[in-house]
């Protein structure tokens, strides 16, 4: 399902692996911390942190705990964490993301309104539920890698993932 | 039905997101859930272009600036090397500590024989000449003549010869060991006639021999002459035989006397020489009474002065080793009869017993230290694993 980079380690070709997970994760990744902070200027520094501690940390990583993708955004989540914690504590204010109505302008009204409905939905969420979504939709991880990123089983991942869609269709009104 | 158990149609829904974010086809009930997806992905956050680039620069960059050496196959990850690399290093160190700390407690498990030593002379040389081997009684000698210095070369063709004078590094040395052992009074015997065995095999003699065998009362002492060069051997074969309990070596310089009365000999000889001419060349009877007097004085003098070089050289040769045996209890599992083999057998034991002990007490230090370490390190981790749960709720 997901775009599983090559192991990215040591040896000849390892930066280049390193580059292709980047390639194929980058943009995942600053969507899933910006929908996490808020904030597209701490985004930004959390998904540079991330990468630079991933590069750096790239020897650590062991195939046999899961993919590189989920590897990734395990880091991801934690330099998100921290500096959410370190907001908390500084009492940063946070700066929104942009605001993207004007994009559904351009869209059929239904669809746009159902993005809408979604995109509020999603913010009134609980921030676990809203995480779980955030990892399984925007950042196409099996429930494995939900899994190791969420540090619970994968049976687990599975129940919260479904109760998270759940509680987004109850506040989005939508029923199956 | 467990909290994370899920129905089958729950399942199957999970199921259909998957083949949706791999863009692969769903059934019809499915695609509310591919709306739903569609909407969340759309409305997520995308990164300005500006700062894509200068992520894209920054990556190309680090990745440019570090690239990693290759490593060798079954050590894929240069984490994994140093890692290797360091355990193997403190494995060394370790054997390496515990060698030296278990020779020393070897040492000190054998009954902490005290063994001292001294040097009154300073080489240990000892030069066996022919002269030297001569009987102290013996006229004749195969060395350089000493010629008489008085009378003249050639005067009176001496049949005194003297045994040459040690010079530079030629040194003679007298030897003098005492060796105690302990054994079980069981093997007391055994040990005693190994003893006279060894001295024999090393081509020396027993002088003297006491052995008495009476319970915890036993005890064997033996006064061994043996040649000086294989000393050493003898005390090592000894000292295999049952636990050392103290080991005294001296050495004597007895190079200077030696030399002395080599030059003594010399004179006298001269001498003799001189009143063979004048006895030779005597007018009366009372001269020739008084010269042959001085004569018998003088041979009795020589033959004197002989016997003492022959004693000091067999000194040099000869090492004497006092070796005493007593009865202890410790001692029992030192079997005198024990092989060569068992020998080794008990050393090997010995060291692995020291060894392990070692081992024990690195343990005992490390232990704990490596146990705080990790308790702390998961202590640290799960705290901050919290905070950031914590954190996440709260935002």
């Amino acid at each position: 399902m997901t775009v599983i980079a090559a192991v990215p380690t040591s040896g000849p070709g390892a930066s280049e692996q390193f580059e292709q997970l980047y390639r194929s994760s980058a943009a995942d990744v600053y969507a899933y911390v910006a929908s996490l902070l808020r904030d597209r200027s701490a985004a930004e520094d959390v998904t540079a942190l991330a990468f630079e501690r991933a590069f750096r940390r790239r020897a650590l990583f062991d195939v046999r705990r899961g993919t590189p993708r989920s590897w990734l955004f395990a880091i991801a989540r934690n330099a998100a964490l921290d500096e959410l914690r370190r907001r908390r504590r500084s009492g940063a204010l946070l700066h929104d993301v942009a605001d993207t109505t004007s994009e559904l302008e351009d869209l059929d009204p239904d669809l746009a309104d159902r993005r809408l409905l979604v995109r509020e939905g999603l913010a009134e969420l609980a921030a676990g539920d809203r995480e779980v979504i955030l990892l399984k939709f925007v950042g196409r991880l099996s429930n494995a890698e939900l899994a190791r990123v969420l540090r619970c089983s994968e049976s687990n991942a599975g129940t919260r993932l479904h109760r998270a869609i759940e509680r987004l269709r109850e506040v989005c009104g939508v029923t199956q | 039905m467990s909290r994370n158990e899920l129905t089958a149609a729950e399942r199957e829904e999970l199921d259909a997101l998957d083949r949706i974010l791999a863009r692969e086809p769903v059934s019809e009930r499915h695609l509310e859930l591919a709306a739903l997806v569609d909407s969340v992905r759309a409305g997520a956050p995308r990164m300005d272009p500006a700062f894509a680039a200068r992520l894209d620069a920054q990556v190309a960059e680090r990745a440019a600036r570090r690239r990693p050496r290759a490593v060798t196959p079954h050590l894929a990850r240069p984490g994994l090397r140093r890692i290797a690399l360091a355990s193997g290093g403190l494995v060394a160190a370790a054997v390496a500590f515990t060698i030296v700390i278990s020779s020393g407690v070897l040492n000190g498990s054998r009954h902490t024989p005290s063994v001292e030593s001294g040097l009154s002379g300073a080489a240990v040389t000892v030069p066996r000449t022919p002269a030297s081997a001569a009987p102290a009684t013996s006229k004749r000698s195969v060395g350089p003549t000493i010629a008489a210095p008085t009378a003249g070369a050639g005067a009176g063709a001496s049949n005194f010869a003297a045994s040459p004078a040690l010079h530079g590094a030629a040194r003679l040395v007298h030897k003098d060991s005492t060796l105690t052992l302990a054994t079980s009074p069981a093997t007391m015997q055994s040990v005693a006639n190994r003893i006279v065995a060894a001295t024999e095999r090393t081509g020396g003699v027993v002088q003297s021999s006491n052995v008495k065998i009476a319970g915890a009362a036993s005890h064997a002492s033996f006064t061994l002459a043996v040649p000086s060069g294989h000393l050493n051997r003898l005390i090592a074969t000894l000292s295999a035989l049952a636990s050392v309990r103290a080991l005294n070596q001296s050495t004597n310089d007895i190079t200077n006397s030696y030399n002395q009365e080599q030059a003594r000999l010399t004179d006298n000889a001269a001498t003799r020489s001189a009143l063979l001419a004048q006895l030779a060349t005597a007018a009366t009877a009372a001269q020739q009474t008084s010269l042959q007097k001085q004569l018998n004085r003088l041979e009795a003098r020589i033959a004197a002065e002989h016997r003492e070089i022959d004693r000091l050289a067999n000194q040099g040769h000869t090492a004497t080793l006092a070796v005493g045996v007593v009865a202890g209890a410790s001692a029992a599992k030192h079997a005198a009869s024990a092989g060569p083999f068992t020998t080794a057998f008990n050393r090997a034991l010995h060291a692995l017993e020291a060894i392990l002990a070692i081992a024990l007490v690195a343990l005992a230090i490390v232990l704990p230290f490596a146990l705080s370490a990790l308790a702390l390190w998961w202590g640290v981790t799960s705290v901050r694993q919290r905070a950031r749960e914590r954190a996440m709720r709260t935002a």
